[in-house]
């Protein structure tokens, strides 16, 4: 979230697409409530009427993955009739920069386009640079060159007839989505997985990122773009990287070719030296020093073409390549996509290892009903863990704010928390390579890592928010951090540093809110440095001062030279005002320190003359990219219904991954085979894979099992009645279920032709107290080409009354 | 003290204590006597709920080592003392009965669990961690260079044979230090939840 639940009070209008906040996250309601209650309104786009939409002001039923569809349409709208807001989009964002002459979007292809290679090369995305490697503005928005005039031609396709032949939502009804939408300022976007879960993912949030930026309603209190992030702790675990691709606090990992830590900067900049040399000294203590690359060559280098995601693994384990997976707190036999390919893979290990609350499916896959134990050869260790409330340890939410809590109960029975785990398991893994001398045992042998005997999770907390190397003394807060030279600090995650400066800020307790923004500045601890509502400098005027008066911020104080306000000031320095390069930028971690409706490639502070000595020249930040275009283009699900209405010759996504190295695991079905869209959701009594939620007796009792969702006229078609028993079945895998007949699924037009949706809920698996076939026995494993999610929320499927 | 309907309705509910307890029928003594919740008496303990990301805040009524109540914290800015159904369901998992408290072992080609120890359980783990790593060691792969386009050796460091899942459900420093373990063991292969 760029902002947080306790923001949502202050909008004027709610774009809930892509979320079933009312069921997901039920505690959003209670600030939207308090917004309408004001007069706010809500809209609602999703493919069925779900609770959220009851609660609608406007619900508009959408086909599934058709969504960036009609938000180019709103985009459209927005453009032709000028409803953006001229200061900010001429300050804050990317609109006079002049696109470089060479870039193109021709029938479905940006320009450089490799169809062999199945990706672009991305040169002709950039800017029309100066002299000094800074890229040149237009002087108004009239430029045939600039971003602005790029995003002009390039929605200009998108009108709302367009957008209602492939989304089924009637023109009137996104017009009116659209003019409600930009007539309410502030107004915000929530989405989940909704939107996530498609192989455009990346490309629906860029859509909402363009449409918040030409509003002016990124960095105000009720607005900005609002992920509800969907598991207790998955801010704070993707914040520490348990991600292939990243580092703690968003640095990428060393690839294959990074040599040297000069040779990772030259890709990443420098700006990512410090973070980078703060983490091998949290990691490497002493030993790491700048005459060895603070042991840079320790780091696992990944390989750049293997690309090895959620689902890629399991592609890999099929292939062999793991003998050993060590599994903690996840649920993948029931959560993974297209899971046969989860079944056959664990067959492939010598070992699995499952730290778990509950006798989950993924620890007894050698024992799912129609499997032979005698056939699988894997060695399965299950380890009881400890609950939340039975240890010491912080989770951030959806809203960035870190809250720490001490455990409440002795873990029940012999189980641990997985700290104590994995703390006693390294320790005996050094053990075993003690008296090594074998290079590749260095890093094991000598990294850093003493949380106590009775491991200390605040320790642990306190390496991440980092120390002063010289003095051995915890960083007080991140300016410290910021204002050290490289080599001298370490953090374990630099976003968190002053977590535990200052005693421990994470177990903060007062919730006062003097401003009644619902910032609760002194509620536990945001990161980064308890900024609370992420680019805030954006909420004032070019002089610094707030555009919205009901709802101030942050704001330039000029008698006493200083950023300050009700919430911390997000800027580059607080003593920098708006008259300085610095004071202006709204958008720091850009490397233009502007909103980006153009993901350009280009890097900053870029040398003019490149070093003498032959090497590559480093610059300052280069910018974050999507490897599928710079413009947010409408392509179809990898499965679908129909073809591309604005190009049919580039249907579905041309990035588009689909790991397949065992052949046929992962087949494509056809429309005329399978005629039906399936998507996939929750329940509010069910938690995700519901390795916990089907274990407790009172939620099983409010919602014992999925079912199928169809429509009245699917159900007349196939002969069928309110809870009969029905197959449905992709071209990866079926299952029966009870149907449910609703009018909360209404058929709908694609290019003039009926279609319908099918709705099942997934969290369901053959263990537990409350057994159910599981809908991912149907889903394919095709991926975002940037972000690597699956497309779990449309696919093909057939169904039939038994 | 007058009792009236209401109050004797209340009151009825408790008379065979009171009778019991030898305290008669006064209604007054009786009352105040009567309405102990199981809360008194009890700790109450903040904690954070384990489902979506809002974080609400959980306050768990411990007695003599026991959970026996859990509510919303009502000084929590965020949720004020409400929770969905599934938060209020938490104090369930506390003693489930289906909860697994001994480590287990699954034989290769075994039907059923035996039950092992920590100790044992660890030590194999910790053995195959290292038999894996040596054995699906890659000190260094062919590349091509980002110059010439020539395959080139370049050092990698990775445990092939290693993957680690997890985890959107644990606490920051535990995810914390699954990253770092599987970097310093060489293994890139550490993904979760959040990518899906």
């Amino acid at each position: 979230m760029t902002n947080s639940w306790t923001d949502l009070q202050n909008s004027r209008c709610f774009l809930i697409a892509g979320s079933n906040c009312a069921e997901n996250h039920p505690i959003a309601m209670r600030w939207i409530n308090r917004a309408r209650d004001k007069g706010a309104k809500i809209i609602v786009v999703d493919p069925r009427f779900t609770r959220t939409a009851s609660q609608a002001d406007i619900f508009a039923q959408i086909r599934p993955g058709t969504d960036i569809a009609y938000l180019g349409a709103i985009i459209r709208h927005i453009l032709v009739n000028k409803l953006y807001d001229k200061d900010y989009v001429l300050n804050y964002t990317n609109a006079l920069y002049k696109v470089s002459k060479g870039y193109k979007f021709d029938a479905g292809l940006f320009s450089g386009f490799d169809a062999k290679g199945k990706k672009y090369s991305i040169d002709t995305w950039g800017y029309q640079l100066g002299p000094d490697n800074k890229p040149l503005k237009a002087d108004s928005l009239e430029d045939p060159d600039t971003v602005f005039a790029k995003l002009q031609e390039h929605f200009s396709r998108y009108t709302f007839d367009k957008a209602e032949k492939i989304t089924g939502i009637p023109a009137a009804k996104i017009k009116e989505i659209a003019d409600t939408f930009c007539q309410a300022k502030p107004a915000t976007i929530l989405y989940a997985l909704g939107m996530t879960q498609h192989t455009t993912a990346v490309q629906g949030i860029r859509s909402y990122a363009i449409i918040q930026l030409l509003l002016g309603n990124v960095g105000k209190a009720g607005g900005g773009i609002n992920a509800l992030r969907g598991e207790p702790n998955v801010q704070g675990s993707t914040d520490m990287a348990n991600l292939f691709n990243s580092l703690p606090g968003y640095l990428p990992a060393p690839i294959g070719t990074d040599k040297t830590l000069r040779d990772y900067l030259v890709r990443n900049g420098s700006i990512q030296e410090k973070p980078l040399v703060a983490l091998l000294k949290a990691w490497f203590g002493q030993s790491a020093t700048k005459e060895n690359d603070y042991c840079f060559n320790y780091l696992p280098k990944y390989n750049l073409s293997v690309n090895a995601s959620m689902v890629r693994i399991f592609d890999l384990m099929n292939k062999g390549q793991f003998k050993l997976l060590i599994n903690i707190g996840s649920n993948s036999l029931v959560s993974i996509p297209n899971r046969q390919m989860v079944r056959a893979g664990l067959a492939k290990l010598d070992m699995l290892v499952v730290s778990d609350l509950f006798e989950i499916e993924t620890a007894q896959f050698w024992r799912e009903p129609g499997v032979n134990p005698a056939e699988i050869k894997t060695e399965v260790i299950l380890l009881p863990a400890a609950f939340v409330y039975e240890k010491d340890g912080s989770l951030t939410n959806s809203g960035r704010w870190i809250q720490w809590k001490d455990a409440a109960l002795k873990p029940l029975g012999e189980s641990k928390p997985d700290l104590e785990v994995l703390d006693s398991l390294f320790r005996r893994v050094r053990q075993l390579y003690q008296g090594s001398t074998d290079p590749k045992d260095e890093p094991v042998l000598k990294a850093r890592w003493d949380y106590g005997q009775e491991p200390s999770a605040l320790k642990v907390l306190q390496e991440i928010s980092g120390y002063d190397e010289t003095t051995g003394k915890l960083l007080p807060t991140l300016a410290d951090y910021l204002k050290a030279p490289a080599g001298s600090v370490s953090t374990g995650c630099w976003i968190y540093t002053g977590v535990t400066g200052n005693g421990n800020l994470a177990a903060r307790r007062k919730n006062g809110d003097p401003s009644g923004l619902g910032l609760f500045k002194d509620w536990s601890y945001a990161w980064p440095a308890n900024i609370r509502i992420l680019y805030n400098r954006a909420s004032c005027d070019a002089n610094g001062q707030p555009v919205d008066p009901e709802r101030k911020l942050v704001w330039w104080d000029p008698v006493a030279r200083v950023w300050s306000g009700n919430d911390g000031p997000d800027v580059v320095d607080k003593t920098k005002g708006p008259d300085t390069p610095e004071g202006k930028q709204s958008f720091r971690m850009n490397p233009e320190g502007v909103g980006r409706l153009f993901a350009a490639k280009y890097t900053s502070g870029m040398p003019v003359t490149p070093p003498a000595d032959n090497l590559s020249p480093i610059g300052l930040r280069p910018a974050g990219l999507c490897v599928d275009g710079p413009l947010p283009e409408f392509y179809e699900p990898v499965e679908s219904p129909t073809s591309n209405l604005l190009h049919s010759e580039v249907s579905s996504n041309p990035l588009v991954v689909i790991p397949a190295t065992v052949p046929g695991i992962q087949k494509v079905g056809k429309p005329e085979d399978f005629p039906y869209v399936l998507t996939t959701y929750g329940v509010v009594e069910h938690f995700c894979a519901g390795g916990v939620t089907r274990n407790i007796p009172v939620l099983n009792e409010l919602m014992p099992g999925p079912f199928a969702e169809i429509s009245k006229n699917l159900a007349q078609k196939i002969g069928a009645q309110d809870g009969d028993t029905v197959e449905v079945a992709s071209a990866r895998g079926k299952l029966r279920v009870r149907c449910l007949v609703t009018d909360r699924l209404q058929t709908y037009k694609v290019n003039g032709k009926d279609t319908e949706t099918i709705g099942i809920p997934w969290g369901w698996g053959f263990a537990s107290l409350s057994p159910g076939p599981g809908a991912n026995e149907l889903t394919i494993g095709a991926l975002d080409p940037g972000a690597g999610t699956p497309e779990y929320k449309a696919c093909l499927v057939n169904i039939r009354r038994v | 003290m007058k009792v009236s309907r209401r109050n004797f309705l209340k009151l009825s509910g408790l008379s065979l204590t009171a009778l019991a307890t030898g305290l008669g029928l006064d209604p007054e003594i009786a009352q105040a006597k009567g309405y102990a919740l199981k809360t008194e008496g009890s700790q109450k303990l903040p904690s954070i709920c384990h489902f979506c990301s809002g974080g609400c805040g959980l306050l768990l009524y411990i007695k003599g080592d026991r959970l026996i109540h859990l509510a919303g914290d009502p000084d929590h800015p965020a949720n004020g003392g409400t929770l969905c159904p599934k938060a209020a369901s938490l104090r369930h998992v506390a003693y489930a009965q289906e909860r697994v408290t001994k480590p287990r072992r699954r034989a290769p080609g075994s039907d059923k669990w035996e039950e092992i120890s920590w100790e044992d359980a660890l030590d194999k783990v910790a053995r195959k961690i290292r038999e894996v790593r040596d054995s699906s060691w890659k000190g260094s792969e062919q590349l091509p260079d980002s110059k010439t386009g020539r395959p080139v050796s370049y050092a990698v460091n990775r445990a092939e044979g290693i993957a680690m899942l997890g985890s959107a459900e644990v606490d920051n420093e535990e995810s914390y230090l699954l990253k770092k373990f599987s970097q310093i063991l060489g293994t890139p292969y550490n993904e979760h939840q959040a990518r899906i």
